[in-house]
């Protein structure tokens, strides 16, 4: 029965796991051979040991797009995750138009990373941009992204929150729908303020969602390559630059395969690590469930 | 008390503009510039009363068939690429559901591990194996990239959702004589339909937008829409925003439609592969 | 949710998939050809040779009873596709357009020598091809690139700008250069909020142009770096004074090369530098807001060298490459030999390419069409490329533009950064 039912089995599971092996596996350990080696167009490999990745480490252009990835990961996912919870619960709290309004939020989602720096370059150009204007008139200050890298960080933290905001919304909405009405309704009579129900039941509740969103989110804007890339390719003097970024200026500025690889595999390994984290929650809710 | 909810309603209706201005604004602005006149779109300050003309989407036909054929090759290759993604997803999450090892449960955790992988990371190393294999610029090659991007989330999708179908309707069938494929086609996948179409709606929306691999794996015969605007963007001859406005709503226009009829099963699948692995 | 509603909803997709897919093959041309000849190019390559209407190629596909097919990118990722195509099994790609500061040894050795398919099938006078430019195209003896296209910088202006701004011949220092940037630094009659200068800063071409007017350079055809010192300070010292008055735009650190292209037609910009080439598309009258009046002369040296040495601007050459792993060669060199004729180059220069056939010039519908013609040779007679190709060019570039545009926008002294350029670059020169 047992060996029946692997051989039923394996021709139905052989589809996805051919592709990812072949795809994703095989071609990731390829990488790490090629940051143990150094490379370029018309030169063939020489092994250097890990002598890539110390001048990777070393480079102070690879550690200053560290630090604007840390920075843009935390800012970006931290005010996305503060807005979508407002909204999550905005919309718990009961909406006219409910549907037409979640479906609205969710837009974004359906945009291209291409056309969305086109969207948001033209409209924060700071001459004719219409958002500029709208700022100008009003005399506030304005967002003088290419000057200052820090607006510029501003605007792409911005374009990152436009793009992902639905995702996180959507796993805190589904979250807080699943609390049970009735704890709400208990904590009403206990006679509880708005904001104490919040402390007690939503915020405990939706603790899970929370750290699961947050996790996926920095796993993701880890990878933040094309906004950057199209909005400030970095600059201005590489000081926008994020860690995709620069693999892909070693790779494809530079032709710099080894360095490019060894980039490569710290992007990997620091997303194992943060993955790590989720992996863990997420061995715990199926062990809870087992046990419930 | 009155005041009070006064005060909230308001509250409430500012939240709710501010909600719609930020994630519409964007889009609308946009759409409206594709069908400005040519020097409008520059205007200072801008103009948001015009006569509408269609001469960007005019000019966009007459120069830019390339962009024309690239939407095509980006229907061929999101089609394909569903297809492969549902049916590799729903034969694997239904062996998961209906099955239980440490072997699977192993599995099942490297699926996730996969996810984790940046994409950026193998398209140094697979451009020279997919041209050894002679599929650098083929349609399928693209459809195999993204299908695989999204199986591994597409399978975990799949299990919870079949997950909830009950186990007594495939044993009812199989005591009837059905075999696994029959057991599939005639119970699981008409079932599983809500977790098949939110795969579909993940795939669809990844493989119609995506950049990175279009520019790496392609070149003249499968070259993908987002690719051909990146290109307009960087042509020397200046650029025509117009043309690129046109170009960028017509690229825009379906994936939105298909997200708004679509929305709940994006919802159901945000939801489920998030919580579920 | 029902059944029902997820079959109402899937036939409505299905349909308007379906609906799409018609349109778009309606759109999809039929090819007669019986050969194709894929060409790895950027877009002003194709546009030059008149993909709409005339054609310069028409005759040539009918005899020869091929298609060309264009893929086109920018001008790095181009040159980046280029490599990763020819350093593979085989590749689809017949001609690649190469700019002159890439070929290095490693990378010419992954193009055709052309020497002998040149002896045996020559192209039509090819001693009328400017020697200058197959020198550079020239690898280890090795001639492995046909000129193609030129680019020699020049300095646009705006003719109606400036005589707002009560200013009526252009500068001819670049002292005066800077003055009158600055008194264009103004809104205009129109109501547009004008900067002097529009430059990009993505492109080593513009600092290296400013060094140059102070007898400097940034990596010399020899491989010396930054022989005067002082020039290259001089030079970005002005560009840094130029961006403290306003005379060149806040958003310098994100301007790029088409950006300078809109601002000139929109008259948010007086001056800037690009090729002599652009100048129909700068007078343009569907795109540019002042045709007719943007004109360009040689881009001026500064006082103290004026009348002393020449003013060496900036030219830039493509040319057509064969990967020795192409598919079809020989088709390939037909059509090199094609583009590379008299009246090949003529047709292209109307269209606004810089015509690498010296004869060219003289042509009396060229001279007609394009009143720049004159100016172009006398600066192309005194110019030379931004910098010589060897292996690290790319990075070197980086860095140099990284230090740039930190002293531009004032984040870091002149002279510091102007030592950092030597000290980060040094390491990278060949040996």
């Amino acid at each position: 029965m047992r060996s029946r039912s692997i051989i039923g089995i394996a021709p139905l599971l052989a589809p996805v796991h051919v592709l990812i092996l072949s795809v994703i596996v095989l071609p990731s350990l390829y990488v790490v051979w090629l940051s143990l080696n150094e490379s370029s167009f018309g030169q063939a490999p020489t092994f250097v040991g890990l002598q890539n990745y110390i001048d990777v480490i070393t480079d102070p252009a690879f550690r200053s797009a560290l630090w604007n990835t840390v920075v843009l990961v935390v800012v970006a996912v931290h005010i996305e995750l503060a807005l979508g919870l407002g909204m999550a619960l905005l919309f718990a709290g009961g909406l006219p138009f409910r549907r037409f309004l979640l479906v609205a939020v969710l837009a974004p989602y359906a945009v291209s990373e291409v056309i969305a720096v086109v969207m948001w370059r033209f409209l924060f150009d700071p001459d004719v941009g219409p958002v500029t204007l709208m700022l100008q008139s009003m005399g506030l200050p304005i967002l003088d992204w290419s000057f200052e890298p820090s607006h510029a960080m501003i605007l792409i933290a911005l374009l990152t929150i436009w793009l992902h905001l639905p995702f996180t919304f959507i796993i805190l909405y589904a979250a807080r729908l699943a609390i049970p009405s009735d704890l709400y309704e208990a904590a009403r009579i206990d006679g509880a303020t708005a904001w104490q129900a919040f402390k007690r039941v939503t915020l405990p509740l939706l603790g899970p969602a929370i750290v699961v969103a947050l996790l996926f989110r920095y796993i993701f804007a880890f990878r933040l390559f094309s906004e950057v890339w199209l909005l400030t390719q970095g600059g201005p003097a590489r000081s926008t630059e994020v860690v995709a970024v620069y693999l892909y200026q070693e790779a494809f500025s530079y032709n710099a395969f080894g360095t490019a690889a060894a980039t490569a595999w710290i992007m990997v390994l620091a997303s194992l690590l943060l993955g790590a984290g989720y992996v863990f929650i997420l061995r715990r809710q199926v062990s809870a469930n087992a046990n419930a | 008390m009155r005041t009070r909810n006064l005060l909230a309603a308001i509250g409430k209706t500012v939240a709710v503009v501010a909600m719609l201005f930020w994630s519409l604004f964007p889009i609308v602005f946009i759409v409206m510039s594709s069908l400005k006149p040519g020097q409008d779109i520059f205007a200072v300050p801008p103009r948001y009363v015009f006569e509408p003309t269609f001469e960007h989407y005019v000019s966009l036909w007459q120069q830019w068939g390339a962009f024309f054929d690239g939407l095509l090759n980006s229907t061929i290759i999101t089609a394909g690429a569903t297809v492969i993604a549902i049916a590799g997803s729903t034969f694997a999450g239904y062996v998961y559901s209906r099955n239980s090892s440490r072997m699977l449960d192993a599995s099942v955790l490297f699926l996730i591990v996969v996810r984790l992988i940046p994409p950026i990371v193998v398209t140094l190393p697979l451009f020279p194996i997919v041209n050894v294999l002679g599929l650098n610029d083929t349609h399928a090659i693209m459809m195999v990239l993204y299908a695989t991007f999204f199986v591994s989330l597409g399978t975990v999708l799949m299990r919870t959702f079949i997950d909830q179908i009950p186990r007594e309707l495939d044993e009812a069938a199989e005591i009837d004589g059905a075999g696994r494929l029959t057991v599939l086609r005639r119970v699981i996948v008409p079932l599983a339909a809500p977790g098949i179409l939110a795969v579909a709606v993940f795939v669809v929306v990844f493989a119609w937008n995506e950049y990175l691999f279009a520019f790496i794996f392609t070149s003249t015969r499968a070259k993908t829409a987002p690719l051909v605007i990146s290109e307009m963007i960087g042509s020397i001859d200046g650029v025509d925003w117009g043309i690129l406005f046109a170009a960028s709503t017509v690229q825009l226009a379906p994936v939105l439609l298909f997200v708004v009829f679509m929305n709940r099963y994006l919802v159901a699948g945000l939801t489920a592969g998030a919580t579920k692995g | 949710m029902n059944d029902r509603n997820i079959i109402a909803l899937s036939r409505r997709g299905f349909l308007g998939t379906a609906l799409g897919g018609i349109a778009a093959l309606a759109t999809q041309p039929s090819w007669a050809a019986s050969k194709t000849l894929n060409v790895l190019s950027h877009k002003v390559h194709q546009t030059v040779l008149g993909a709409d209407g005339g054609d310069l190629l028409a005759d040539w596909k009918a005899s020869n009873d091929a298609d060309v097919f264009w893929t086109t990118f920018d001008s790095n990722p181009l040159q980046d596709r280029l490599f990763r195509e020819a350093s593979l099994g085989s590749t689809d790609y017949s001609v690649g357009y190469m700019i002159d500061n890439r070929p290095t040894s490693e990378i010419a050795a992954l193009f055709e020598p052309l020497d002998d398919y040149l002896a045996s099938d020559p192209i039509e006078d090819f001693q009328d091809i400017a020697p200058g430019l197959v020198d550079g195209m020239t690898v280890d003896g090795k001639l492995i690139g046909i000129p193609v296209r030129h680019a020699t910088q020049g300095l646009f202006y705006n003719e109606e700008l400036l005589q707002e701004a009560g200013i009526d011949a252009p500068p001819t220092t670049l002292e005066e250069l800077v003055e009158q940037a600055r008194k264009l630094t103004f809104t205009s009659s129109a109501g547009t909020p004008v900067v002097g200068m529009v430059l990009a800063s993505d492109l080593a071409v513009f600092p290296v142009m400013f060094a140059r007017a102070f007898g400097g350079d940034f990596i010399t055809g020899d491989f010396q770096l930054m022989p005067d010192k002082d020039a290259m300070v001089k030079g970005l010292t002005v560009l840094r004074e130029m961006f403290e008055a306003g005379a060149l735009p806040r958003s310098y650190a994100t301007t790029r090369n088409d950006d300078q292209v809109t601002w000139l037609q929109q008259g948010r910009a007086a001056f800037t530098v690009l090729p002599f080439a652009r100048n129909a598309q700068l007078n343009n009258p569907e795109q540019s807001k002042y045709p007719g009046k943007i004109k360009a002369v040689e881009f001026p040296i500064s006082a103290e060298l004026k009348g002393k040495m020449p003013m060496s601007s900036i030219v830039e050459a493509w040319a057509m490459v064969i990967p020795k792993n192409a598919a079809d060669k020989d088709l390939a060199w037909n059509f090199i030999k094609e583009v590379s004729s008299k009246r090949a180059t003529l047709g292209m220069a109307l269209n606004g390419n810089g015509p690498v056939r010296v004869s060219t010039y003289a042509e009396p519908d060229l001279v007609a069409k394009n009143p720049l013609a004159e100016v172009e040779a006398a600066v192309l007679a005194n110019a030379r490329g931004a910098f010589p190709p060897f292996p690290e060019a790319a990075r070197a570039q980086g860095i140099m533009l990284e230090e740039v545009q930190l002293a531009v926008l004032g984040r870091k002294p002149v002279a510091e950064a102007v030592d950092a350029i030597v000290e980060r670059v040094t390491p990278l020169m060949p040996a």
